[in-house]
This record gives structure tokens, C-alpha cells and sequence, in this order.
């Protein structure tokens, strides 16, 4: 069957199986940056915007975002998302880094509903994101540190 | 991948997506599609999307003073809202953020998570202590029933051939109430090894209405209806909750199973008891 949405901004067309799972289809088609990982919804490696909120793409059927807004780690090029990849670097919340596609999503539709999250909400969002390596310590930081960023350049700071 | 399906179809009414849905035995209804997507049954050859068929709204009802909630809205979009969070002080909502995760409770509907529940379900005890009522589409008709008594029933069957299309919650329009959700689990990620919803109403300090539900007894959640009689008429004091606790911990139909023994789920039932009424009990005192 033919799907059609619009994939980081162009609208695109694929022939997927009725049964398929919008993971193997954004994975077959490029979009690497959404990892494999429980395939059970636990981990959050495969998380994406649909509609701008962050789903896992392994409990979602490709049939189901027809005629949605699709957006990955690979569509994420404003400022917000610079912004926080610099910050995930410089806390040093990358390690082994199969997670942090995932985190940014999360952090990514955070930041884009609320500007200035408490510990509580930043924890709250990531809390469908499994991380074996960091604690989640240097990435709720990094959170922070963006939302103070992308708050001063607001301002005007 | 549901390597079965062979159709996925977009009906575009109630009427449509039933008349698919009777003309396969093995197609399925789907909107948010958690479950499902995450199975690797043979048995599904046709999925039925019924997620554009309008049933997303959730609005306050002013004429009737109900919550009305489209069985394919997701449960985070009534965890956000401002109407949901009337609902005893914000019951509804934050009892619902104890759902899974953010990105689970962002695709999962509220309507998908009552047709086929799991047993552990934080739905089933959370909207049995409410007044909820449930309307579905049933062969070319919509039926309404009181939500507990429809999942007292085998609703199973009921609601196998048919939509859920509608929950109407109705707000308390006397006395205190006040209402609260507890959740046990292994980890935050987990399910619930059990889980306990519990409404009272106040009225002259005494309790005119009580309403006490359980889950993942390993059983799905239902209505313990001995505490509810044994706590109306009684005066809310700290003593009546330990008195409550220790007898729903004797009459709710209790189990074991791989996440916990039935001796366990005692305690844990007396010890979630005697919190939920204390906790209400202060509660209504703020509010009075």
C-alpha cells in the first residue's frame, strides 16, 4: 500500500507492507539516526515527531502516519536543536551515544512546548529514554543548559 | 511487523469501520496501536484505522457538567488539559500521568486502553472510582452504560464486536470529594504489580459515597463493593482507614503471580488502603 507524509520537511511517498512498523521503514529508507533498539517501547532509541510529540516508532505502524508530520534526529537542523546537541557534547552527556537520537527528540519536543522546564518536567520528558552509560545526570544538565541558552538569546542577552 | 495483514483500512464513519471490522473475523481496530504494533500474532490480517473518525475531542459539557473525552484521544493530550484537570483537583490528570511513559502515553488512546485492557491497567481503577460512563457503537447503534458495571460484566464480549466511541465523566455536585490514585511497580518503567483508585464524599462529616477499585490483584482492576457500603455513613477519621484497610485486604480477591505473592498483595492492599483514605481525609479537611 502507498503512505504518504511529510518526512524532515518533504513530503514523501512509500510503498510499506499494511503491518509494518514505522521504525523498519524509516531505518530502510535512510533515517539512521532511528536505532533499533527493545522494540518493545521501553527505550526510546527509536523515538520520532509525529506531529511534533515524542512517539517510538517501534509501536507505531508505518500505515498509521499517513498524511502526518514525520521529524528525526537527520531533520533537526534549527537552532534549538544545534543548541542542544552543543550542550550534550560540552556536559558530557554522550557516551557510548546509541541513546542520545532518542534524548534529543525528547528534549527536543520538551524545549519546543516549554521554555524554561523544572528538573521535575526535564525528568518527566526523558523519562521513556533508557540510558545504560550516563545516570541521565549530564543530560538533564545539558537540558538545562540550553534552556538557559536559548532563554538568554531570547532575551536578547 | 504483523506479517499477516494484508489490509489497512481508513473508514471514513462509525458505520464503515463496524461493516469492515464485521466482515473479517481477524481484522482489528486501531488508533493509538501500542499494543498492537508491538505483537508478533499471526492472527491480525486486516487493521481498521478508526483514528480519523473525529472521536478526539475533550471539552467540558456545560449543559450537563460532564467531561466528555473521544475514546481516540491520547492519554498525555488529557493529562495537559485544563478541563480534564477539574476533575477532583486534578485526580484525573495526575492519576493518568502514572501511565507509562511520555512517548507511550503520546500515541496511546484512552479508548484503545479499555477494549482489550491488560489486567494491570491504571484505567480500569482510575475511572471505576469515577462517575464514568461509557458509550460504544454496537451493530448500527450507541449504547451507554455506567462504566463499572459494563467492566464488572464480561466485557470482553461486549465490547469485542463493537466501537468505544465516548467516556462521560460526571463532577460531584455535592459535598467534598476528593479522590486518589496509587500505583505499585517494580521500577518507574514497570507496570503495575497492583494498583488502588479510592473516592470519597464528604457530606456533614460523615461519607455519603465511597468508591474503592483494584488492579493487577493479578486480576483486572474492580470495584471492592463491601469497603464502599462498609465506609458510607461512617465518620472519615485516621482509625475508620486502618479499620477499612484491613478489611479490604480480607475481601478483595487477591492472587500471585510473577511479580508478587498474594501475601504481598495483602499488605501492599491494606498498606495503599489505609494511604489513599488518610490522604483524602486531608484532602477534604483543606478544602472545607
Amino acid at each position: 500500500m502507498k503512505v504518504e507524509f511529510e518526512l524532515n520537511g518533504e513530503e514523501k511517498s512509500f510503498d510499506v507492507e499494511p503491518g509494518e512498523v514505522l521504525l523498519d521503514l524509516l531505518r530502510d529508507n535512510g533515517c539512521k539516526s532511528v536505532k533499533r533498539g527493545c522494540e518493545t517501547g521501553d527505550c526510546g532509541a527509536c523515538m520520532v515527531l509525529v506531529n511534533g510529540r515524542a512517539m517510538t516508532s517501534c509501536t507505531l505502524f508505518a500505515a498509521q502516519v499517513n498524511g502526518r508530520e514525520i521529524r528525526t534526529v537527520e531533520g533537526l537542523e534549527d537552532e534549538l536543536a544545534e543548541r542542544l546537541k552543543e550542550s550534550l557534547l560540552e556536559a558530557g552527556a554522550v557516551q557510548c551515544g546509541f541513546c542520545i537520537p532518542g534524548v534529543l527528540i525528547s528534549a527536543y519536543s520538551l524545549l519546543s512546548r516549554k521554555e524554561n522546564p523544572t528538573e521535575e518536567e526535564i525528568e518527566a520528558a526523558l523519562d521513556g529514554n533508557l540510558c545504560r552509560c550516563t545516570g541521565y545526570i549530564k543530560q538533564i544538565e545539558a537540558i538545562k543548559e540550553t534552556s538557559n541558552k536559548i532563554g538568554g538569546s531570547r532575551d536578547g542577552r | 511487523m504483523l506479517k499477516n495483514v494484508t489490509e489497512y483500512y481508513y473508514p471514513g464513519s462509525l458505520a464503515e469501520a463496524s461493516e469492515l471490522h464485521d466482515r473479517e473475523s481477524r481484522s482489528f481496530f486501531i488508533s493509538g496501536g501500542t499494543a498492537l504494533a508491538l505483537s508478533d500474532s499471526t492472527r491480525p490480517v486486516e487493521l481498521i484505522d478508526i483514528s480519523r473518525l473525529g472521536l478526539n475531542k475533550l471539552k467540558l459539557d456545560r449543559a450537563s457538567g460532564n467531561l466528555k473525552i473521544g475514546a481516540t484521544t491520547k492519554i498525555q493530550r488529557i493529562v495537559e488539559s485544563e478541563a480534564a484537570r477539574s476533575v477532583l483537583g486534578g485526580f484525573l490528570s495526575e492519576s493518568l500521568e502514572e501511565i507509562g511513559s511520555y512517548p507511550v502515553r503520546n500515541a496511546g488512546t484512552l479508548g484503545g486502553s479499555l477494549v482489550r485492557p491488560f489486567p494491570w491497567s491504571d484505567v480500569i481503577p482510575i475511572l471505576s472510582v469515577l462517575e464514568t460512563e461509557v458509550t460504544y457503537f454496537h451493530e448500527g447503534d450507541k449504547k451507554t452504560r455506567e462504566f463499572s458495571k459494563l467492566y464488572e460484566s464480561d466485557f470482553r464480549s461486549t465490547l469485542n464486536r463493537s466501537i468505544i466511541t465516548e467516556l462521560s465523566i460526571s463532577l460531584p455536585e455535592k459535598g467534598n470529594a476528593a479522590a486518589k490514585f496509587i500505583k505499585f511497580s517494580r521500577s518507574e518503567f514497570d507496570v503495575a504489580a497492583l494498583n488502588l483508585a479510592c473516592r470519597l464524599t464528604v457530606e456533614d462529616g460523615n461519607i455519603s459515597e465511597a468508591r474503592l477499585s483494584i488492579g493487577a490483584r493479578p486480576m483486572t482492576g474492580e470495584r471492592i463493593e463491601k469497603v464502599e457500603n462498609d465506609l458510607v455513613g461512617e465518620k472519615l477519621t485516621g482509625n475508620l482507614a486502618k479499620e477499612a484497610a484491613i478489611f479490604a485486604a480480607d475481601v478483595t480477591d487477591l492472587g500471585g503471580n510473577d511479580k508478587l505473592s498474594k501475601e504481598y498483595r495483602e499488605q501492599l492492599v491494606k498498606k495503599m488502603t489505609e494511604e489513599a483514605i488518610v490522604d483524602i481525609k486531608r484532602e477534604v479537611a483543606n478544602e472545607s
